[in-house]
C-alpha cells in the first residue's frame, strides 16, 4: 500500500497524477483508516466475538431463571430483587471494596517506596537485584502460592506467628478471625501485585528529568517535601495507570480468599467474585450469579471512570 | 540513572544509604521469603514442613519429592502443552496489541473513543461471568477440548492494547511527521518508523501474557476434556491427592519446577520489560 | 540514517522474521497437538466417564480403562479426570459441559452430590440391578448397607458405592507416649476425650494443640453433632427400598432399612446442637483445640505428623496421606470417634452416577458393575488414600506397610454402630453447607459468639431449603 497524498500543500508528492489532486486529502485519510481497520481487527472481532457476546449473554441470563439442566425461565427483575435483600451478596461488595480499599493503597505505597527508595545512591548489580526480587512474586500462580501462605499464616504452627513471638509478642489468629482473615488475604494479595505498580514507578522515575530535581534543590526543596512537590505531581501519570489497573484487578479478587479462608470466618472475606463462583457452579443459580456479575461490572465501571474525571485534577503531564 | 538521585539520597542525609540498602534488604528478604521456604520444603519430606524455626537449608535434602511428580503425572506432555499455549497466546497478543496499540495511538478514525473504552471495558469482566458464554461460543466453532480453544480467545489483550497505546503515544511524534514528509504513507511509517521502536514494549505484553497464562487454571478446567490436553497447573492439581491426602512436598515441588520457565521468561525479558515499562505508565 | 543503524535494523528485521518462521514452523508441526487431532477415539462415540482427578492415581485411571477393555472389548470407553481442586471445581466443569450438551454419560459422585444428581441428572439403577441380581449378590454381600442406603434417593438407587470414608478419631502415639496416656478404649466418652486433651496439654510445649480439625461439612462439626445425637437438619428415611434390602441382604442385617435419607426441617438452634458447639467453643477458650480453619485439611497432616498436634478426625484415606508424609506406621493409630449421646459416626461415601443424557445406558452400567468389582477396586486403592466400600478387601496386608495398627476400627465404625450415617446431604447441598461453615467459623471466632452464630444458621438454612434447587 503506497499513500498518493498528504495534507501538506508544501510536500511534493512521490506519484502525483493528475486527477489526483481534487482526491488527495481523503485519500490519506482513507489509507489511514484502512489501516486502522486492518490493525484493529484482530483485537475487536476477538473481543466481540469472546467478551462481548458473551457479556451480552450474561446479561440476558440475569434476567432468567437457570439451573443449567432445566431449560431457563424468564423471571424479569427477580434476579436483581433476590440480590439485593441476599445480606451475603451486600457483605461480599463491602468486603470487596474495604479490600480494595486496603490492597490498593498498600500496593501504590510500598511500591511507590520502594521504588523511591531504589532511586537513592547504589550499585547497579544492587539495584537489579532488588528490582528482580521485588517483581520476583508476580511470576508466581496465585493459587499455589495461596496454598504455601496458608501454611505459613496458621494460627498455631506457621512461621508468621513463630517470627512474630521471636518479638515477644502473641500469637495472631490470621486466618481464623474477622479482621485477620481480611488482613491476611490484602497482605498476601499486596505481596504477590506489588512488583507490578513498583516497576511503573521505577520507570515513572526514570523518565523524570534530572534538572527538574536539580532546579528543586536549588530552590531549596528538601527530603519528603521535594518528593511531595515536585516529583509526586511528576509522577502523577504513573500512579493513574498503577491505581486504575490496581482497582480494576482488586475488585476482582478470587484465588487468594478462595484457598486462604473460602470467604471466612463468616462471611468477612466473601468477595464478589467468590459470590459469582458460588451461586453460578455450587447452587446453580446462573441468572443471580450473572445479575451479580452485570453490579460488579457497573460498579468497576463507575469508580473507573471517576478515576479518570478526578485525574484531570490531579495528574499532571509534562 | 544514579544522576537525579544524586540530590535526592543527600536530601536525607538521615537515611544514609546503608541504612536504605538494609531497609531494601530485610523487604526483598520478606519479598522472596515465601518462595525460598516453598523451595526448601520441596526438599524435604512433609512431616519435617512444620519445623519451627524454620529450617531454610534442610538437613536431609532429598529430591524424592520431585521423582514423586514426574512419576505420578507426565510433565514432559503438560509442559508441551503449556508452551504450545503460552507460546502463541504471548505471541498472538504482541501481534494484536502491537497493532491495535498503534491505531488508537497514532491514527485518526471515527468511533475511537468508544472502540478505546470498549477494549478498556473487557478488562473489567470477571472470567467466572462469561465462562459459561464463552464456552457455548467455543462449542459453535468446535474448538472446545483443543489447545487452541484456549489460545484463540485469549489473542485479544485489553491490558496489553492499552499498554501498547501508551508506548506509542510516548514516541517523539516527530519521527512519523518527518516521514510524512518524505512521502511515506501511514502504513510505511508504522513499518519503517514506529515497529522498531516497539520492542521493548511488546516484550512487556509478551512477558505479562507468559506469566498470566502460564500459570492459569481456571479456563483451562472448563474448556480441556482430555487428558492430552491439560496444562501444567491442572497437573499439579492431581499431586494434592484424595482429600488434600498428597505430600505437601510433592506438591510443592510441583510448583517449583512450574515456576522454571517462568522464573526463566522473567530474567530473559527482564531488560526490555524494563525499558518498556519505563515509557508505559508516564504518557497520556 | 547511518550505517550501523542500518544494519542493526536489518539484522533486527532479519531476526523477527527468523522468529515468526520459526513460530509458524513450531504451529505447523505441533498443529495435530493444537487441535487435539492426535488423541486416538476422541469424540467416536465413547463411554465417556468423569472422575475427579485427584481422587485416582493416573496409573490407577490407566489400570481402569484397561481392565474395562480387557472385559468389554465392544465398549469404547473414555475417562475424563477432571483435574479439579475440590467439589465445586469439578462440578463447574460439569455443569458447563452440561450446558453445551456435551455431558460424560458416568459422573464420580460423592455423598455431598448424591441426591442433587439424582433429583435432577440421575437415573435409577434400579431396573439393571433387579436384571443382574444374581451378578451382583457378591457385592452386596461384601458392602454394608449404610453405604448403599447412602446412595438411595426416594426409594431408588442411584450409585454402586465403591470407597467411603467415616470420621474416625487418629491419635500421634508419640504424644500420647508424652502424654503417659494409654490408648483410648474403643466406648471411650466425650469426657474420657476432654480429659486425654488436657493430659496432652499439659505435657507439652507451647507449640503444640491437642485437637485440631477442619471447618468442613465431612468432618467438621457433624461427628459431634451425630454423638450428641441429633443432627443439622432433621432426618428420616424416604419409604420404599424393600425391593433391594428383601434381595440382597438377610433380615437382621436390612432391618430399620428404608429408600434413603430425607434431610427437611433445619435445626440449628435444637439444644443438643447448641451445646455441641458450646462444648467445641470450650475446647478453643481452653486452647485444647485450635479454631477451625477452613479448606480441604491439607495443613493437618503436616502439624499431625510432626507431634504438634494429638488428635485429630478422619478416615481410612488419612492412612495413606500420613504415609506418604513420611509418618511411620507406628507412629498414629486410630479409634472411633468418642460417644456422648450416641457412638454413631458420619460417614461420606461415593461411586459412579448415571446421567439422564447419556445414549449408552445399558453400557454405562456394565461399566458400574465393573468398577465395583473387587479386581477393579484392588488395582485403582493401591495407596489407602481412601476405605474401599468392600468389607473383604480390608485386609492385614493392606495396611501392614502404612498401619494403622487398629485399621480394622474403619470398617468397624459401620458394623459395630449400624446407624452410622452419611453426612447431611440434601439437594440444596451446597447452599446448606456454606451456611454451616460461615456460622460455625463465626461462632468459634469469639467468645460468646455461638447463640446468636447459630440462630443466624438456622434462618438461613430455613432459606436455604425452601428453595428448590
Amino acid at each position: 500500500m503506497t499513500d498518493t497524498g498528504t495534507r501538506i500543500p508544501a510536500v511534493r508528492t512521490r506519484a502525483a497524477s493528475p486527477g489526483a489532486a481534487a482526491v488527495r486529502p481523503s485519500a490519506r485519510e482513507r489509507g489511514t483508516r484502512l489501516l486502522a481497520a486492518l490493525f484493529l481487527a484482530p483485537t475487536v472481532v476477538g473481543i466481540v466475538v469472546f467478551t462481548v457476546v458473551p457479556i451480552v449473554g450474561s446479561v440476558v441470563l440475569s434476567l432468567f431463571h437457570w439451573n443449567v439442566i432445566d431449560a431457563p425461565g424468564f423471571a424479569g427483575t427477580a434476579n436483581y430483587r433476590e440480590i439485593f435483600s441476599d445480606s451475603t451478596v451486600l457483605v461480599s461488595f463491602r468486603n470487596t471494596l474495604v479490600f480494595m480499599v486496603f490492597a490498593v493503597a498498600a500496593q501504590l505505597l510500598i511500591a511507590l517506596g520502594l521504588a523511591l527508595t531504589l532511586n537513592g545512591r547504589m550499585p547497579a548489580w544492587l539495584r537489579s537485584v532488588f528490582r528482580s526480587a521485588f517483581f520476583f512474586p508476580l511470576v508466581l500462580s496465585a493459587a499455589s502460592i495461596s496454598v504455601v501462605m496458608k501454611y505459613l499464616f496458621n494460627q498455631d504452627f506457621g512461621v508468621v506467628n513463630w517470627l512474630i513471638g521471636l518479638f515477644g509478642l502473641a500469637p495472631v489468629p490470621w486466618l481464623t478471625s474477622e479482621h485477620g482473615a481480611m488482613a491476611t488475604v490484602v497482605i498476601v494479595y499486596v505481596w504477590q501485585q506489588f512488583g507490578f505498580s513498583f516497576l511503573l514507578f521505577v520507570g515513572g522515575l526514570n523518565n523524570i528529568p534530572k534538572e527538574i530535581h536539580e532546579a528543586a534543590a536549588l530552590d531549596g526543596a528538601t527530603g519528603l517535601r521535594k518528593h511531595l512537590a515536585v516529583t509526586l505531581p511528576l509522577l502523577s501519570p504513573t500512579l493513574l495507570v498503577a491505581s486504575v489497573v490496581g482497582i480494576i484487578n482488586a475488585l476482582q479478587v478470587f484465588e487468594q480468599p478462595y484457598v486462604l479462608t473460602d470467604g471466612g470466618p463468616g462471611d468477612s472475606t466473601r468477595t464478589v467474585v467468590m459470590v459469582i463462583y458460588e451461586k453460578a457452579f455450587e447452587q446453580l443459580r446462573f441468572g443471580e450469579a450473572s445479575a451479580v456479575g452485570v453490579l460488579l461490572f457497573v460498579l468497576i465501571m463507575a469508580v473507573t471512570a471517576l478515576q479518570f474525571r478526578l485525574s484531570r485534577r490531579f495528574v499532571h503531564y509534562q | 540513572m544514579s544522576q537525579p538521585t544524586l540530590t535526592l539520597s543527600r536530601a536525607r542525609h538521615s537515611l544514609g544509604p546503608w541504612a536504605r540498602i538494609a531497609g531494601l534488604t530485610v523487604c526483598a528478604l520478606l519479598t522472596l521469603g515465601p518462595v525460598v521456604w516453598t523451595v526448601s520444603t520441596s526438599l524435604r519430606t512433609p512431616a519435617e514442613s512444620f519445623e519451627l524455626p524454620p529450617q531454610i537449608i534442610p538437613v536431609h535434602p532429598s529430591t524424592a519429592a520431585y521423582h514423586g511428580v514426574f512419576e505420578q503425572i507426565d510433565v514432559w506432555l503438560l509442559a508441551l502443552n503449556s508452551t504450545l499455549v503460552t507460546a502463541l497466546v504471548a505471541l498472538g497478543q504482541m501481534v494484536t496489541a502491537g497493532l491495535a496499540g498503534y491505531a488508537f495511538a497514532r491514527l485518526d478514525f471515527r468511533f475511537k473513543k468508544p472502540l478505546f473504552g470498549l477494549v478498556l471495558a473487557t478488562m473489567m469482566v470477571p472470567l467466572q461471568v462469561t465462562i459459561v458464554p464463552v464456552f457455548l461460543v467455543l462449542k459453535s466453532t468446535g474448538l472446545t477440548d483443543t489447545l487452541l480453544g484456549l489460545i484463540v480467545p485469549a489473542f485479544p489483550t485489553a491490558f496489553g492494547t492499552f499498554l501498547m497505546r501508551q508506548y506509542f503515544l510516548g514516541m517523539p511524534k516527530d519521527l512519523g511527521e518527518a516521514a510524512m514528509l518524505d512521502g511515506a504513507g501511514p502504513w510505511r511509517i508504522f513499518r519503517s518508523v514506529y515497529a522498531p521502536l516497539a520492542r521493548p514494549g511488546l516484550a512487556i505484553v509478551g512477558v505479562l501474557a507468559f506469566n498470566y497464562h502460564w500459570n492459569e487454571f481456571f479456563r483451562p478446567l472448563i474448556l480441556e476434556t482430555s487428558g492430552q490436553n491439560y496444562t501444567l497447573p491442572l497437573g499439579l492439581v492431581s499431586l494434592q491427592g484424595n482429600l488434600g491426602t498428597g505430600s505437601i512436598s510433592v506438591v510443592l515441588a510441583g510448583v517449583v519446577l512450574s515456576m522454571i520457565p517462568a522464573v526463566a521468561v522473567f530474567v530473559v525479558g527482564q531488560r526490555p520489560l524494563r525499558e518498556g515499562i519505563t515509557s508505559a505508565g508516564v504518557n497520556r | 540514517m547511518t550505517d550501523s543503524l542500518l544494519s542493526r535494523r536489518a539484522l533486527l528485521r532479519y531476526g523477527a522474521y527468523g522468529a515468526g518462521a520459526a513460530a509458524l514452523a513450531g504451529t505447523a508441526a505441533s498443529w495435530d497437538r493444537l487441535t487435539g487431532a492426535d488423541i486416538p477415539g476422541r469424540d467416536d462415540g465413547s463411554l465417556v466417564v468423569a472422575t475427579l482427578g485427584s481422587a485416582f492415581a493416573p496409573a490407577g485411571v490407566r489400570a481402569l480403562v484397561d481392565g474395562f477393555r480387557r472385559l468389554h472389548p465392544d465398549i469404547k470407553v473414555r475417562i475424563n479426570a477432571v483435574q479439579a481442586v475440590d467439589w465445586s471445581d469439578f462440578f463447574a466443569k460439569i455443569l458447563t459441559q452440561i450446558a453445551a450438551g456435551t455431558a460424560p454419560d458416568l459422573v464420580y459422585v460423592a455423598t455431598e452430590g448424591v441426591q442433587l444428581f439424582a433429583r435432577h441428572l440421575g437415573v435409577p439403577l434400579d431396573r439393571w440391578v433387579r436384571r443382574d441380581a444374581a451378578e451382583l449378590k457378591e457385592y452386596f454381600a461384601d458392602v454394608h448397607p449404610s453405604l448403599v442406603e447412602s446412595m438411595m434417593y426416594e426409594g431408588s438407587l442411584y450409585q454402586l458405592p465403591i470407597e467411603f470414608n467415616a470420621a474416625d478419631m487418629y491419635l500421634n502415639t508419640r504424644v500420647l507416649r508424652r502424654a503417659g496416656a494409654d490408648f483410648p478404649a474403643a466406648d471411650w466418652t466425650r469426657d474420657d476425650f476432654t480429659a486425654l486433651l488436657r493430659r496432652m496439654k499439659k505435657a507439652s510445649d507451647s507449640h503444640f494443640t491437642p485437637y485440631f480439625w477442619t471447618n468442613r461439612l465431612w468432618g467438621g462439626v457433624v461427628p459431634w453433632l451425630f454423638a450428641n445425637g441429633t443432627n443439622l437438619l432433621a432426618e428420616s428415611k424416604a419409604p420404599g427400598g424393600s425391593w433391594l434390602w428383601d434381595s440382597f441382604y438377610p433380615a437382621d442385617r436390612r432391618r430399620g432399612r428404608g429408600g434413603g435419607f430425607r434431610w427437611t426441617t433445619p435445626q440449628a438452634t435444637d439444644d443438643r446442637v447448641v451445646e455441641a458447639y458450646d462444648y467445641l467453643a470450650s475446647l478453643v477458650h481452653d486452647g485444647l483445640c485450635t479454631r477451625p480453619e477452613g479448606g480441604n485439611g491439607q495443613n493437618l497432616i503436616g502439624v499431625f505428623s510432626t507431634g504438634r498436634v494429638g488428635v485429630t478426625p478422619a478416615g481410612g484415606f488419612w492412612a495413606g496421606g500420613l504415609h506418604l508424609a513420611g509418618m511411620r506406621a507406628d507412629g498414629f493409630d486410630v479409634q472411633y470417634f468418642p460417644r456422648r449421646h450416641t457412638q454413631r459416626h458420619q460417614f461420606g461415601a461415593a461411586g459412579y452416577a448415571l446421567l439422564r443424557t447419556s445414549k449408552k445406558q445399558d453400557e454405562a452400567w456394565e461399566f458400574i458393575k465393573y468398577s465395583a468389582r473387587r479386581e477393579t477396586l484392588g488395582e485403582l486403592f493401591t495407596t489407602n488414600q481412601t476405605t474401599p466400600a468392600r468389607r473383604s478387601m480390608l485386609t492385614t496386608a493392606r495396611y501392614r506397610e502404612t498401619g494403622p495398627a487398629h485399621w480394622r476400627v474403619f470398617y468397624d465404625t459401620l458394623d459395630r454402630f449400624p446407624d452410622t450415617g452419611p453426612i447431611p446431604a440434601p439437594p440444596q447441598v451446597a447452599e446448606v453447607t456454606q451456611v454451616l461453615l460461615k456460622h460455625t467459623g463465626t461462632a468459634l471466632a469469639s467468645p460468646g459468639a455461638v447463640g446468636p452464630a447459630l440462630r443466624r444458621m438456622q434462618g438461613d438454612l430455613e432459606k436455604a431449603m425452601e428453595r428448590d434447587v
